[in-house]
């Protein structure tokens, strides 16, 4: 049997996710094989390379948005998973606390060093290996070595300020001027050189820092002290949230909505405002529009229409949806593989970098799943 | 989170021989009110020997801790 034609308005109508008032329809896909009897809906890598799309939104750094389209949910959701949870990053893991008379407990500022995200020179994030814990199978692991573990320290006092006894006559009441090391932020991490780190993170741009210096991690007064020693490594956000390299990363569908009857005059003004500012705009009904019988805009010539600009910017609010006199005129939707991805980095690594390194990880999950079913069949 | 380990003591009638700096020895601690330090032998009154406040802390333990940063 030849393979059944199909219209594109028809395939395009497939696409199509029905968001209504209270429901949400035709939500799983239907372009599998053997779905629809006749047609033929196998896989295809030409077919996907003809189809597939990326676009890009925004480009910063460490915050970009784009678009795939044409592509399954299941692999959008893949990178998306793989993007907050399974890209290495490195964090600081151990906390030798020395010293530590602050009144912020050593529990609770292992835990805010923790949090810090780390940045360094790229290639040499990406030569660090991840360490291996010692667990009861392995009880060596990986052991502590330069290419796995990375040493920083912090070693603050807090003392009057040289000229203490001048601001303190002169009723001065901030601690940052009154002493030296009243706050205690990420820039006073100090990164420690281990063995053949040198080649990588020597100097002021490729050394390890805090991605914001000023992060404050407690404060001090005179005769208060801080001493530990730090061992960041490379972890994943699934073991730990600190590990995670995005903040966040997620995805929507494009939006769609399709005036099906006029919508005119004052109605058109409130149909707007029912949407963010320029999704729907205004136009004057045209001459021939007025002339066609039964468009609805018979005798209307001139009179303002409400048009659909842009469906990006929509947050499918519904709001449409709860007036009566927009009822049968207009129907919500999202596009069912055009999905629109925020990744906003936290600076380890550029945001773009990041999907890219969730595609070779998602490449990499499924050699290793091929090489297992092949020993599997063998 | 790994404290120092708890090491029990070997007998029931030891007293803490290992924490008791002995006679003569002395053992620093701060005032609760002055910040000054303060050193006591045994049998001294526990007392600030500046202001004369009756509340004494005993110093942070001089001993690595290691924590995990979770
Ligand atoms: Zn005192």
């Amino acid at each position: 049997m030849a393979p059944a034609r199909v219209s594109q308005t028809e395939l395009d109508a497939r696409k199509i996710v029905g968001v209504n008032a209270e429901t949400v329809t035709n939500v799983s896909s239907t372009d599998i094989p053997g779905h629809y009897p006749g047609e033929d809906h196998e896989w295809d890598l030409e077919d996907f390379r003809n189809t597939f799309k990326v676009k890009f939104h925004k480009h910063q750094p460490f915050d970009c948005a784009f678009s795939l389209i044409g592509i399954d949910a299941s692999i959008a959701n893949a990178f998306r998973r793989i993007l907050i949870a399974e890209i290495p990053t490195l964090a600081i893991e151990y906390v030798f606390v020395h010293n530590n008379t602050s009144i912020v407990q050593d529990e609770v500022l292992s835990h805010r060093l923790g949090l810090i995200p780390l940045t360094g020179n790229p290639a040499g994030l990406r030569w660090l290996q991840q360490y291996r814990k010692p667990t009861d199978e392995d009880p060596v692991g990986s052991g502590v070595q330069d290419v796995n573990t990375v040493v920083m320290k912090l070693k603050v006092e807090c003392t009057k300020a040289d000229n203490y006894d001048e601001l303190n006559k002169k009723r001065e009441d901030d601690p940052r001027l009154l002493y030296k090391h009243a706050h205690v932020y990420a820039k006073d991490l100090e990164f420690v050189v281990s063995g053949r780190q040198d080649t990588f993170f020597s100097g002021e741009a490729n050394q390890i820092k805090p991605v914001h210096p000023d992060i404050l991690l407690a404060k001090m007064r005179p005769g208060q002290c801080i001493d530990m020693e730090m061992h960041c490594i490379k972890g994943i956000g699934a073991d730990h949230a600190k590990f995670s390299p995005v903040a966040t990363a997620s995805y929507r569908l494009l939006p769609t909505i399709s005036i099906t009857k006029p919508i005119l005059g004052n109605e058109a003004k409130k149909f707007a405002r029912c949407f963010p500012k320029g999704v729907i705009g205004l136009e004057e009904v045209s001459r021939s529009e007025a002339k066609q019988k039964g468009s609805g805009y018979e005798g209307h010539e001139g009179e303002k229409k409400a048009v659909v600009k842009n469906t990006f910017k929509d947050t499918v609010s519904r709001e449409c949806l709860r007036h009566p006199e927009f009822e049968g005129k207009v129907k919500l939707g999202r596009v069912r593989d055009h999905f629109i991805f925020m990744v906003e980095s936290t600076g380890q690594y550029q945001s773009d970098e990041l999907f890219l390194e969730s595609v070779s990880i998602l490449k990499e999950k499924c050699a290793s799943m091929k090489r297992g079913l092949a020993e599997y069949t063998r | 989170m790994s404290r120092e380990a708890y090491v029990a003591p070997t007998s029931a009638f030891n007293t803490g021989t290992t924490v008791d700096p002995g006679p003569g020895l002395t053992t620093q601690y701060i005032c609760g009110d002055c910040n000054q330090k303060v050193l006591l032998k045994q049998g001294d009154g526990i007392r600030c020997k500046e202001c004369g406040h009756r509340i004494l802390y005993k110093e942070r333990t001089k001993r690595m801790v290691q924590f995990e940063a979770r």
